[in-house]
């Protein structure tokens, strides 16, 4: 009996013992900010001296804040951008590659290439890119002869310009839908081609349907992105020009920079807010499936 | 009816190949002029955005090493890639080893907590991680960037590598008690060596993570002594306001790890990824 007492103490004790280290990090990286930030979201807080409570000013101010709320704005249209148009491309050429055309496993490869490559670096490419004197209004004026165009230094089409470039990541949601779209039976597909059903309505009442929670999940990652989307922005325009590119992330960043840490935090509960919007709206319109749990399984 | 057919077919065949040709190109050529580009002489790029360098221009490389304090900010990002991803490995393979081999009450809840915080916006950290690290001392540290990057990676790694102890029969383990292995024995004889496929992906999405991430880079350090590649980029950048083709072959130096990791490891990429959608 004593013996067995000591031997789950020693147990017990070196469970604690290897589970401490991911913990201690998990409290003050996740936990701690977590409560950190809704709490000085409610003060007064410049980084120094004691917090003081305001209530819900800072809300009531970011809310009637011209450039917070065109951040919003930007993030909305940043996430629907993502889970409407990325990840029904991402799907389509998954739709592709898994009846396997020639040389498919090379395109999955250099499809997903782009997403290792750093920000910092494919942000200075584009910006090359972008210029008036640079590759694509070279090409636009060889093809159209379009007049060249300042595309991040124009308010009108740098929005546009930043979110176009996200197109080179379709790779992420690609593999995952394709790895999923691997899976659905081949006798499925074999039926449906006796009954004589064409490559289109097979994709269209074979593959959609079976890839549907998986289609969730990918779009709830895209537009949850959307929502936090802040580094490929920052280092094309810095939000600008004139804040037609500037996001939630951008905004907070920026407010932290000119020390006004608590409206900063509430900058940052929105963030966190959307996000958990997001996933919260997709779960309810598409019910059954459970992106949350597969994602955190 | 048969030709019709055929028509169709001629015709999906087509669009599906300048579907995918053209996103294959946009995916990659962006990358491919960089890499041309920085072959090339400023002359020749400020004349023609395209084009190929009349002789190839190594000058631009050594330039470029010889300019900024690339050597320099190389060797950290080097320093805190590493070391992020031993950190990371060591405690995750501790922890996962718990959640996923050990039964006890409040496990599934304390698996379900560290994996959710992939769905927390760490950008909405900024705050308390500065005030964080001020307080501690650790500001402008490459300590605190590995600790911050080791911290982050936690719910990836935690659910990649858990997925894959928890993938280990459970009779391999039994024998080893049966031949008296202790707890410490089971870790490190039978689950660690067994679990290192699964190990090496999650380092690998640690890796990419440490030696790409900007932002927390930005915000935590401040002098030449510890700051990072990627923000070598971003503020050396005046340096070379007239000198882009060594801008170039410094950008191109920094995503060779990049490059040459994923020709490795692709495959524990991809697999990582189809294990059920994990992002960092």
């Amino acid at each position: 009996m004593q013996g067995a007492t000591m031997q789950s103490k020693k147990i017990w004790g070196a469970r604690t013992l290897f589970l401490l280290p991911v913990f201690i990090l998990f409290f003050f990286f996740f936990i701690y900010p977590f409560f950190f930030t809704i709490i000085t979201s409610f003060t007064s807080w410049r980084g120094i001296g004691a917090m003081k409570f305001n209530g819900i000013k800072n809300y009531t101010k970011l809310l009637s804040d011209a450039t917070f709320r065109l951040a919003l704005r930007n993030n909305v249209i940043w996430a629907l951008s993502q889970g409407f148009i990325q990840v029904p491309l991402a799907c389509i050429v998954a739709m592709i590659l898994v009846r396997q055309p020639f040389g498919w496993k090379t395109m999955r490869t250099v499809f997903y290439l782009p997403n290792v490559i750093s920000t910092v670096a494919l942000a200075m490419v584009w910006i090359a890119i972008y210029n008036v004197n640079g590759p694509l209004n070279a090409v636009l004026f060889k093809l159209f002869g379009t007049a060249p165009r300042n595309w991040l230094g124009n308010p009108d089409t740098a929005l546009f310009a930043v979110i176009f470039q996200t197109v080179i990541y379709i790779g992420y949601f690609m593999i995952i839908l394709l790895a999923s779209a691997m899976n659905i039976p081949k006798s499925l597909y074999e039926a449906a081609t006796i009954d004589g059903a064409g490559t289109l309505r097979q994709e269209w009442y074979i593959t959609l349907p079976m890839l549907r929670g998986n289609l969730v999940t990918t779009m709830t990652l895209a537009m949850a992105y959307g929502m936090r989307h802040f580094e490929s922005t920052f280092l094309m325009t810095g939000g600008g020009p004139a804040y037609a590119t500037t996001t939630m992330g951008i905004d907070l960043y920026l407010k932290m920079d000119a020390l006004r840490y608590s409206e900063a935090s509430t900058a940052g509960v929105f963030l966190i807010i959307m996000g958990t919007l997001v996933i919260t709206i997709l779960r309810k319109i598409f019910g059954s499936s459970d992106p949350m749990s597969e994602m955190a399984q | 009816m048969k030709e019709r057919q055929s028509v169709q077919w001629i015709l999906l065949n087509t669009l599906k190949w300048i579907l995918l040709i053209s996103l294959l190109a946009v995916a990659i050529l962006p990358l491919v002029w960089l890499f041309i580009s920085s072959f090339r002489t400023n002359l020749e790029l400020q004349t023609t955005p395209f084009g190929w360098p009349k002789a190839f221009q190594w000058t631009n490389y050594k330039q470029a090493l010889a300019m900024a304090s690339l050597p320099r900010l190389l060797l950290n990002s080097i320093i805190v890639a590493a070391a992020t991803v031993i950190l990371n490995s060591l405690v995750t393979a501790m922890g996962s080893f718990i959640l996923a081999r050990e039964h006890f009450r409040g496990r599934d809840a304390l698996y379900t907590l560290l994996t959710a915080g992939v769905l927390v916006p760490v950008i909405s950290f900024m705050v308390p991680y500065f005030s964080l690290i001020t307080k501690s001392g650790l500001y402008n540290t490459l300590f605190a960037l590995i600790l911050v990057y080791t911290a982050v990676n936690i719910p990836v790694s935690i659910f990649l590598v858990t997925a894959f102890m928890k993938s280990i029969p459970k009779e391999l383990e039994e024998a080893s008690v049966i031949d008296g292995c202790s707890f410490f024995g089971r870790f490190f004889n039978v689950i660690l060596p067994l679990s290192r496929s699964g190990l090496v992906t999650a380092a690998t999405f640690c890796f990419i993570y440490s030696w790409n991430e900007f932002l927390m880079a930005m915000l935590l350090t401040s002098s030449i002594e510890s700051r990072t590649v990627q923000l070598g980029i971003k503020f050396f950048t005046s340096q070379f306001i007239t000198d882009y083709a060594s801008m170039y072959a410094a950008v191109i130096i920094t995503i060779i790890p990049s490059i040459v990791g994923y020709i490795f490891l692709h495959d524990k990429i991809i697999g990582g990824l189809t294990a059920g959608g994990v992002k960092g």
